[in-house]
């Protein structure tokens, strides 16, 4: 009779628990069914009714059937969690294209990023890299560097004079006399920084604008190991191999001088018009330093020689960018400058 | 300077080199080429009319001529010139009806041929003096000559070519054909520095006339005016030897005594551009017996210029120095094809070489002419020439690569070096006055000779070090980085600031560092603040965007009594918008350096009077915080002004690592009640102060604005290192605090 009543009451709560509708009916199921007063309690109750020679196989048959509702119970209610959760997800749906919060980083000037591009190339050929000053005197800006008095560089038409006789650096030189006179020999720096140059402002000429001096002194410094470093420097600054060549320039600071040209990166040689149809682009001077520069700033060039270029980092941003407009770079307008 | 191609080619025998390889040439081993121009009419030629038919009906005639390079052509001419017989010039144009008959080609005017301004007829050449009416002008750099005075003439140039091309050089001079025997006038200089040397040569029986067309054809293909045969003369010698030469009449000039000296207080002198100068004893002038006649090196006096009457010359080539002359003409403002040259340290040696071409070129310009006497010369004793010793083990460091010795010696031979055989070489005098005296420049001349192409690079054989470091310049890398990663874009601004824009922040003008020569009035002076400058941005950058925020880093100039002003370098950071970005700003501070705290400060003309803070780290002020003044600018504008050298060394930097908690902290909020204005940052320091050891942190959580007070609350955090603390020491810490502000007056909210 009793097993009658307990298949029954399996049957009975498995269509129920299959039945509920949601977690609650399905708690009330479990409450009624398997619960401290539920119908297999009070079966369980009236065990002690039951002859002692049926009493474990009746145990047996209850427990196969608690357990059959409880794993029947377990399945449901994960099935309902699972249910919910997939709720959950599909009503927690964001439209990831609306813009992101928050403040925007900025950018730093594009001369800027230049520049700190080249000082890492030369920190890691060991130079090291100098600041100097903007306002300077003309030992420093022009005798030192074998710009004697009556050198046309130190006409009033291009150069800033201040009052006390001193004067805006005309280039990043003089960072290099100071470097000489201060640094321990043998040495290796970079100058960069702002120069000014006395000229009327227009769409390729600005009175401000950033160059990069470096120099090299050592003991056995050859024209051969200054087209190595400039080669270096410009296949990193164009991300490019790059083929130069030397040609003749005059520049008191140096003996003998040159004009490093590259050539044409947009043409590759055979000539357009960014190069004037020459497939050459004219890009820094440089040269082994002036015998009579390292004497004035108390080295014996007997003993140390070296080399010394010049980089114009404003050119260089505008040939980067293909900038046509110089003005843009001291003209603060964020359209221009956010786009670097 | 323009250099003709056909004129170097006159003095290098065998240049097989065409003009544009001849430039790249020229760029690669001597000085910078700006280009090759062809002159003259395109395609022109040498030609002869044969025959003459008159048009019916028409002033034009029908002309048959035999050209140089076409053949035969027929040509329509309407020139009153054209007969048969005469030498002209054919320019091909393709055929084209003139008058009902077919014209294959023109006959061309002076003008049209680019000789001269003279277009009434077709050019009519003499028959001895037939040239070719085309050329190619080669023009370099003058920058790239500034060290190089023998390169102010093509006698110089064709010595680079001839060098270049292994070609053989010609010298156009003849010094034989110098008149020996006394000068019939006398020249002097009163100082040897200014003028080391004066020579001068007298002639007459002058016509002053045009000059052949040949010369004319020259003179305008390298870009000067041709005036008449006297002048053109001096110019066309100055042009090929770099010797500028003046022409006097010589009967408008006081006395038989030219003399080189300083201008006395007060003398004036007309020049041949009819401007009157007034001369100071900087300025070395010609005088006669009279005064000056000419402003020495520069330009020539009007009064003793040569005219149509002239019939007796004297020709001076006379040798000055480059600083007196640059600064005489830079004073006076007159830059001549003479003060050019002059100014580049020209050889004293060439002067008698220039008159000794001037017979020759007089015989075809002004063929009556007759010398008078001998060369007048005055010269100071010339030094030896300079003597440079090379070692060629030397020069192959220098270079990076060996040299022969056999090349050396013909490559310096061939630039007119004298070469010993051991190596000790003599300076030319055309090179000696400016350009080579070490043996560094000689490394140059072999070099660029041999060409620096032939030089492999090299690493050089040098050891490794690590570069030393300057913390400041990595500190202003750190500091752009972090302010671009908060949203600021740089900008650079000019270091020239208008005085009116310092006073506008309160600087005055007379104390700020000056530009004597500005570019503009509105950049008179140097910035002794960024903030002008920024203020600047803000106004430009709010015209086309709602919010933005920038920064610069750059130096304040500020004077000082004596030797070179102070550099500061500052950040200065603005943010603009609607809302204020003050306190974001105090953030960015915050996180450039270590203890940084803000304090009311009294404000600036431009300043908002109650949203202005002084900066502080480490207890000293590093900057500003502020507002700008709302009648400075529409929205709200803050800016942060730091002096980056001050804050440098207060540079966020962990020294020592703090041992991390092992017991936990407790926590407990108290709120207080204040004065609308008690600074939040006094409560809580009076708190903390308060709150004693066992204080981990206390942080602001919020506060409720009341109608004339104002309630705060804070966290605390309160632990030991080496145990739990009890809820009855939590207790004690809170009401240590509590009682100690009620103590000091405040009322809090428990």
């Amino acid at each position: 009779m009793i097993e009658g009543s307990l298949a029954e009451l399996q049957a009975n709560a498995l269509a129920r628990i299959e039945a509920a509708r949601n977690p609650e009916e399905l708690e009330a199921v479990r409450v009624e069914v398997l619960g401290r007063k539920g119908s297999l309690a009070a079966v369980s109750k009236d065990m002690g009714k039951i002859p002692a020679e049926e009493r474990a196989r009746i145990g047996k048959l209850l427990n196969s059937a608690k357990q059959t509702l409880e794993t029947a119970l377990a399945a449901r209610q994960e099935e309902f969690a699972g249910q919910a959760l997939g709720a959950r997800l599909e009503s927690e749906w964001l439209d990831l294209t609306l813009p992101a919060p928050g403040i925007r980083p900025g950018s730093l000037h594009p001369v800027t990023q230049i520049q700190e591009e080249i000082e890492d190339l030369f920190r890691s050929l060991g130079f090291t890299v100098l600041d100097g000053r903007e306002v300077e005197d003309e030992y420093h800006n022009f005798d030192a560097l074998n710009i004697p008095a009556d050198h046309p560089a130190r006409d009033m038409q291009d150069t800033f004079w201040l009052d006390g006789g001193n004067l805006l650096r005309t280039h990043t030189s003089p960072v290099q006399v100071r470097g000489m006179e201060t640094l321990p020999l043998p040495l290796r720096m970079i100058a960069p920084g702002r120069v000014f140059r006395n000229e009327s402002v227009d769409a390729s000429h600005e009175h401000t604008f950033y160059q990069l001096e470096g120099m090299m002194i050592d003991r056995d410094i050859s024209v051969a190991n200054l087209i190595y470093f400039m080669k270096t420097l410009l296949t990193a600054v164009f991300r490019r191999e790059v083929t130069v060549r030397l040609r003749p320039g005059f520049f008191p600071f140096v003996e003998p001088g040159f004009e490093l040209d590259i050539q044409c990166l947009i043409c590759g040689g055979p000539g357009c018009p960014v190069c004037k149809q020459s497939g050459w682009v004219e890009l820094l001077p440089c040269g082994l330093i002036n015998p009579r520069v390292l004497r004035m700033s108390g080295i014996d060039p007997d003993k140390w020689n070296g080399f010394a270029f010049g980089l114009g980092l404003t050119r260089l941003v505008m040939m980067r960018y293909a900038i046509d407009d110089i003005r843009h770079l001291m003209g603060g307008d964020l359209r221009f400058l956010r786009q670097f | 300077m323009k250099f003709s191609y056909n004129w170097i080619r006159e003095m290098v025998d065998g240049l097989a080199v065409e003009a544009r390889d001849l430039e790249r040439l020229i760029t690669i081993r001597t000085a910078e080429s700006e280009g090759v121009e062809e002159y003259g009419a395109k395609g022109a030629c040498r030609a002869r009319v044969l025959a003459v038919e008159p048009i019916p009906e028409s002033h034009n005639v029908k002309a048959i001529v035999e050209t140089e390079q076409y053949g035969t052509k027929t040509v329509v001419c309407g020139a009153p010139n054209c007969r048969a017989g005469i030498e002209t010039i054919y320019v091909p144009l393709g055929k084209k009806k003139i008058a009902g008959v077919e014209s294959d080609g023109m006959l061309a005017s002076a003008e049209e041929a680019g000789i001269n301004r003279d277009h009434s007829a077709i050019v009519e050449m003499a028959v001895e003096q037939v040239f070719t009416p085309t050329d190619s002008i080669i023009e370099i750099d003058n920058k790239s000559l500034t060290h190089r005075p023998d390169l102010w003439g093509h006698y110089g140039m064709a010595r680079e070519v001839a060098a270049i091309t292994g070609g053989t050089l010609t010298d156009p001079v003849d010094v034989s054909l110098l008149p020996a025997g006394d000068a019939v006038i006398r020249v002097a200089s009163d100082d040897p520095e200014l003028c080391p040397r004066f020579s001068a040569l007298v002639f007459e029986n002058i016509t002053v006339a045009p000059s052949p067309l040949w010369l004319q054809f020259r003179l305008s293909a390298i870009g000067l005016n041709p005036i008449n045969n006297i002048v053109d003369m001096t110019n066309y010698i100055m042009s090929e030897l770099a010797q500028p030469m003046h022409a006097y009449d010589r009967a408008l000039l006081n006395g038989d005594t030219l003399t080189a000296r300083p201008a006395r207080d007060g003398e004036r002198v007309t020049a041949l551009n009819h401007e009157e100068y007034a001369l100071t004893p900087a300025n070395l002038v010609i005088a006669d017996a009279r005064g000056p006649v000419g402003i020495a090196g520069v330009i020539g006096g009007l009064d003793s210029a040569i005219s149509e009457r002239t019939t007796s010359i004297v020709l001076e080539a006379a040798n000055f120095n480059a600083a007196s002359v640059r600064k005489t003409s830079s004073a006076l403002k007159i830059r001549t094809d003479a003060s050019m040259r002059f100014e580049k340290a020209q050889d004293p040696e060439n002067t008698t070489r220039a008159l000794a071409r001037a017979i020759a070129l007089m015989r075809e310009v002004c063929p009556g002419a007759r010398l008078a006497g001998g060369v007048a010369d005055w010269k100071r004793e010339m030094p030896a020439p300079p003597k440079v010793r090379l070692k060629l083990d030397w020069l192959a460091r220098k270079l990076g690569r060996p040299v022969p010795a056999e090349e050396v010696r013909a490559i310096l031979v061939r630039l007119g070096f004298g070469v010993s055989d051991d190596f000790e070489v003599t300076v030319p005098s055309w090179r000696a006055t400016k350009d080579v005296s070490v043996a560094d420049d000689l490394v140059e001349e072999v070099g660029r000779m041999i060409g620096y192409d032939s030089i492999e690079p090299k690493p050089p054989a040098v050891l490794s070090t690590v570069p030393p470091d300057f913390p400041e310049r990595t500190y202003y890398r750190r500091a752009r980085g972090m302010l671009a990663s908060q949203g600021f874009t740089e900008v650079h601004n000019y270091s020239f600031l208008s005085e009116e824009q310092a006073a506008q922040m309160g600087f005055d003008p007379a104390a700020l560092v000056h530009v004597l020569n500005p570019i503009a009035a509105n950049q008179s002076v140097m910035r002794p603040s960024l903030i002008p400058g920024i203020y600047a941005n803000l106004v430009e950058n709010r015209k086309h965007l709602d919010s933005f925020r920038l920064f610069e880093i750059g130096r304040e100039i500020h004077r000082r009594d004596q030797g070179l002003p102070e550099e500061v370098p500052h950040l200065a950071a603005a943010l603009y918008g609607e809302e204020s970005g003050l306190l974001e700003l105090k953030r960015v501070a915050e996180a450039l350096a270590a203890e940084v705290r803000v304090r009311p400060a009294e404000a600036r003309g431009f300043e908002h009077p109650r949203r202005t803070a002084e900066v502080l780290a480490g207890g000293a002020v590093v900057g500003r915080l502020f507002e700008l003044h709302p009648s400075f600018i529409e929205g709200r504008a803050a800016i942060l002004d730091l002096d980056l050298r001050l804050l440098q060394p207060h540079e966020r930097r962990a020294s020592k690592y703090v041992p991390l908690r092992r017991y936990p902290s407790s926590g407990f909020d108290l709120t207080v009640l204040a004065p609308t204005r008690e600074l939040v940052g006094e409560l809580q320091d009076k708190m903390a102060a308060l709150a004693g050891p066992l204080l981990e942190r206390i942080e602001y959580v919020g506060q409720y604005q009341k109608s004339d007070s104002k309630s705060v609350t804070f966290r605390f955090t309160v632990g030991a290192a080496d145990r739990t603390l009890s809820s009855d020491e939590v207790g004690a810490v809170r009401l240590g605090i509590i009682e100690g502000m009620r103590r000091l007056g405040y009322e809090l909210t428990v």
